[in-house]
């Protein structure tokens, strides 16, 4: 379908169509999308089943006079992930586990709180209601304590059951944004727009979405809401059209000051989505820190917590168009505008660097190293100091038209 | 109490402390800070007085079974206690030396000491339980000392081993130790299926103290300190898991004085522990929201050694709506006051503390109050602290159980699933769901609870001898007929009593203390495999607290003596 042409000409993409080519020629040698491996979507009969075994476990080790335990997998363990690079961090078959014990004084409270977010999950899928980890949590807040308990053990529980999260009816809290050339329809039957003025809210039922059409020459991730902001009020996504932009929740842009914040589920499930329906250049636009090259890394490659289900998360496809460290010394951006590396920065850099899929791209490599040696970092906002656009009217077209991603 | 009982009790009780002082100076050179080791045999032979009606006329006789150790100066001991017992009215014999004792080459010496006395059949009944319960007192803090208690009234016999031997202790000063058996303490709780699995207390020990003599009671010219050493466990152990086990629900004091000496004897008038009246005296329950009360019930007929002063803890509104069991915990503290001279102690000497601790504690306690209380304080808050830790957990624990259960009765009751359904009843043996979450709810309990068992760090010095694979194997196999012959001999001990004629003269009838809640000889086999798994768990031991059945019995036949009193036809 069209959509009203307001974007350069269509020589402008050029080098982007080229690398779409290239994308797709690699897809096809690869043999196509690698077979999902770890979690695999499941019937609502099938996860009622599991978890019916399991609790059939439970009781049967009771009447032996043995005390229950779970077996869970070590997805924090990195032992238990091995890299592959058309599929990026993914836990390997035969892993180490840990028991998490009914008759031990340590693990007791989480092993109950496992059966009380089994029991829960079943009710939602027996109704074939949905919810968030968030109203999970707020089922019995003081029971739990705090959120990072209620999301650790659904997680664990994913990994158990083999099944992805949004099997067990539970759905992410999203918060995440998405703009630019791209219809589809919920599965409620909500028709979305995202070519509006402001930027449309990630679904929280991605797995629901269907009939998604799209133009988009490329698909951009933009780290923090405030470019991606600055994105929309420069009117990019007209100016650089067909193109989509999506920026995760906005609250990860506050966490991530705290030092915390990973890309939410739903923004990656898009994502990903998207580069399996349409194969259209994806790239990520973070601040040249340790931190944005993590995020980045995390869309690419996955994440160690979720990795068990990197095979529907991760886009090993992606490439960093910007900020780049070598861009910072080329475009002359003030040394005022940087700041210093802390060491936990540098922590964290020297961790990527050691990190199994910075081996096989020597590119990233080097603007890292570009960075540790500077030991200054700089945000995308550094920009606005050569001019106020500079990032959506010169920076971002002339990284696009010319190839300037790695 | 009559003059005469309280002359007897106290005869004998002050001939035993004397015995023990003397035999420890005599020991003292040669193994100083070692445990009194020995066998002390107390016998009463009473019959009809030919003089007085409804009155028994009562011989006791104390003497040495086998060898003290060290030997016994046997004039010079006899002066020392009729000087001692110079105003007691009961009649004291020793029997003459070439009679009483024959030297042999290792220096040991037996002796033995007779007096008489008339009084009443209960007196002497009460008398017989007074001096049970100081034995038992003694045996706690001297385990290698082993009375051997044995009445006989109008020809009816009977016997009572007092020792611990072979028991758990915890090492103390200057050669006692505290047995951490906590049957001696509490009767075993009523846990239904559930039993309590360790059998130990563990006594955290205060700073000691120095205890200042009032100048009103000064004057004896010590050459050295008394030092309180306080001692404070909960019995049974807090770190077993159970519901029982939440409250604290009484409170026993102990006083001890110098070697271990009990400084009190039961249904005695205690102006000496005047001050424990007041039970905010040297503690303050408030801190630790109890309600304390003193306890006067106590009940001298009873396995358990009892304390010197019982409190009884209140149940709050609070911990009503908890369901709180009754039963629940009893604070245990001991009090040790002993004396340390840099001088060797004269056992004249020691025998005056005794003295001086038996009538004047309260007002020793009184002049050094601060000192006391706060180490008295600090001694029961560590281990009330233990319990409150030991609570939460077990709250905690019992939290998540419920939770957990409660998440697997949602799923089965809410299963379409038929087959699931059935499954989960069949592997239970439920009939229906309302059995289903009992059994489910009482499987997980005994799971963690068995487990958590293993996890309790108990930590006791121990003084258990260490023997080899026969002498276990002899032991368990007496064990194994004591239980056999008294399982076969209790029920008969009674008839045996009503016969009294029919019973063989100076046959023995051996019965040993059995401890509280007497095991099967399934339960000791059992017992005994768990000792090896867990070495802490004591091994059982013969004595201890009497067995409540036999010791009514044969109370009940004492109260009738009229019978007796008008010997029925032989068969």
């Amino acid at each position: 379908m069209a959509f009203a042409p307001s974007g350069p000409e269509a020589s402008f993409f050029e080098v982007l169509d080229q690398h779409r080519a290239s994308l797709l020629a690699t897809l096809r040698r690869g043999g196509g999308e690698p077979a999902g491996g770890g979690t695999r979507l499941a019937s609502s009969s099938e996860v009622l089943a599991s978890i019916e075994n399991i609790i059939q476990d439970v009781i049967t080790s009771l009447a032996r006079n043995e005390a229950p335990a779970f077996t869970i997998d070590n997805r924090s363990s990195w032992e238990n992930i091995k890299f592959e690079d058309s599929v990026g961090l993914h836990m390997i078959s035969h892993c180490t586990t840990r028991k998490i014990k009914s008759d031990s004084p340590k693990s007791v409270k989480n092993f109950a709180l496992i059966l009380k977010i089994l029991s829960t999950i079943y009710k939602l899928v027996q109704s074939n209601t949905y919810a968030t980890k968030r109203d999970i949590y707020y089922t019995d807040s003081q029971l739990f304590g705090n959120q990072t308990v209620v999301d650790n053990i659904i997680n664990d529980i994913s990994c158990m059951l083999k099944v992805p999260r949004r099997s067990l009816h539970i759905l992410s809290t999203s918060k995440g944004l998405i703009a630019g050339n791209l219809r589809y329809i919920e599965e409620d039957g909500t028709k979305v727009n995202c070519t509006c003025a402001t930027a449309v809210p990630v679904s929280s039922n991605i797995q629901g979405i269907r009939n998604l059409i799209t133009d988009a020459k490329f698909l951009l991730i933009v780290e923090k809401d405030a470019t991606f902001q600055r994105l929309l009020d420069d009117n990019f996504c007209n100016k650089m059209s067909p193109c989509i932009m999506v920026t995760p929740t906005s609250v990860f842009y506050h966490l991530k000051l705290k030092g915390k914040g990973v890309p939410d589920l739903n923004t990656r499930l898009l994502v990903k989505k998207l580069w399996d329906t349409f194969h259209i250049p994806v790239f990520s636009l973070v601040d040249a820190d340790p931190h944005g090259i993590e995020i980045m890394c995390i869309y690419k490659y996955g994440s160690m917590a979720m990795s068990f289900e990197a095979h529907n998360l991760t886009v090993p496809a992606i490439r960093w168009l910007g900020l780049l460290p070598s861009d910072i010394k080329r475009l002359n951006i003030p040394k005022s505008t940087l700041i210093p590396m802390t060491k936990r920065d540098q922590m964290k850099l020297d961790s990527i660097l050691k990190r199994p899929y910075v081996t096989c791209q020597p590119f990233w490599r080097k603007e890292m190293e570009i960075m540790g040696d500077s030991k200054m970092k700089a945000e995308i906002q550094a920009l606005t100091f050569l001019s106020s656009d500079y990032l959506s009217r010169v920076y971002l077209p002339n990284k696009l038209k010319f190839g300037g991603w790695i | 109490m009559e003059k005469e009982t309280a002359g007897k009790i106290l005869t004998g009780s002050t001939i035993l402390k004397y015995l023990i002082i003397h035999w420890k100076c005599e020991t003292a050179e040669v193994s100083k800070g070692a445990l009194l080791e020995g066998q002390l045999v107390i016998s009463i032979e009473a019959l009809n007085s030919k003089h007085q009606a409804n009155t028994l006329h009562c011989v006791t006789t104390i003497a040495s079974a086998g060898s003290i150790y060290g030997g016994l100066v046997l004039k010079k001991f006899l002066k020392e206690i009729q000087s001692i017992l110079h105003g007691f009215s009961a009649k004291l014999n020793w029997t003459s030396e070439e009679a009483s004792y024959s030297q042999d080459t290792s220096g040991v010496t037996p002796f033995q000491m007779i007096f008489e006395v008339d009084e009443k059949p209960k007196t002497l009944m009460t008398d017989c339980l007074i001096i049970k319960n100081f034995l038992h007192k003694i045996i706690i803090v001297l385990p290698k000392i082993r009375f051997n208690f044995s009445v006989k009234v109008n020809g009816i016999f009977s016997m009572e081993i007092f020792e611990a031997e072979n028991e758990p202790t915890l090492n103390l000063s200057n050669g006692i130790a505290l047995v951490v058996n906590y049957q001696h303490y509490v009767s075993a709780p009523k846990f239904g299926t559930t039993e309590l699995l360790c059998s130990r207390i563990h006594p955290v020990l205060g700073h000691p103290v120095v205890l200042f003599i009032p100048d009103d009671v000064a004057g004896m010219g010590l050459l050295g300190e008394l030092i309180l050493t306080p001692a404070a466990a909960l019995c049974p152990c807090p770190k077993v898991f159970s519901n029982q086990l939440n409250r604290i629900s009484s409170i026993s004091i102990f006083l001890y004085g110098p070697l271990g000496l009990p400084l009190i004897l039961p249904s005695q008038e205690q102006p000496t522990a005047a001050i424990f009246k007041d039970t905010s005296y040297f503690i303050d329950w408030k801190k630790y929201h109890l309600c304390v009360v003193p306890n006067l019930d106590l009940n001298l007929d009873g396995d358990l050694v009892l304390p010197d002063v019982s409190y009884q803890v209140e149940s709050s509104e609070g911990d009503q709506s908890q369901n709180m069991d009754p039963q629940g915990q009893t604070l245990l503290l001991f009090l040790f006051v002993d004396f340390h001279s840099r001088f060797p102690v004269q056992q004249m000497e020691l025998w005056g503390v005794q003295t001086l601790l038996t009538t004047h504690l309260s007002a020793i306690f009184m002049e050094s109050h601060s000192a006391v209380q706060d180490s008295i304080q600090i001694t029961v808050g560590q281990v009330l602290e233990h319990h409150h830790q030991a609570v939460k957990a077990h709250q905690k624990l019992q939290a998540s159980l419920s939770v957990a259960v409660n998440s697997i009765m949602s799923i089965m009751t809410g299963s379409t699933s038929s087959s699931f359904r059935k499954i989960c009843l069949q592997t239970l043996q439920a009939t229906d769901t309302q059995e289903f979450r009992t059994k489910l709810h009482k499987s997980f309990h005994e799971t963690t609870q068995h487990r958590f068992l293993h996890h309790c760090s108990c930590e006791v010095k121990q003084l258990l001898p260490e023997r080899d694979d026969a002498e276990q194997s002899t032991e368990d196999a007496h064990e194994n007929s004591s239980l056999e012959l008294l399982a076969g001999t209790s029920g008969q001990v009674g008839n045996k009593r009503l016969k009294g004629s029919s019973l063989h003269q100076g046959v023995e009838e051996t019965r040993a203390f059995r401890s509280a809640g007497a095991l099967s000889p399934s339960e000791a086999a059992r017992r005994r495999a768990e000792a090896t798994v867990s070495p802490l768990t004591p091994s059982r031991s013969r004595t201890g607290p009497g067995s409540g059945l036999e010791d009514a019995l044969w109370l009940q036949e004492v109260s009738n003596l009229s019978e007796w009193l008008s010997p029925g036809p032989r068969p």
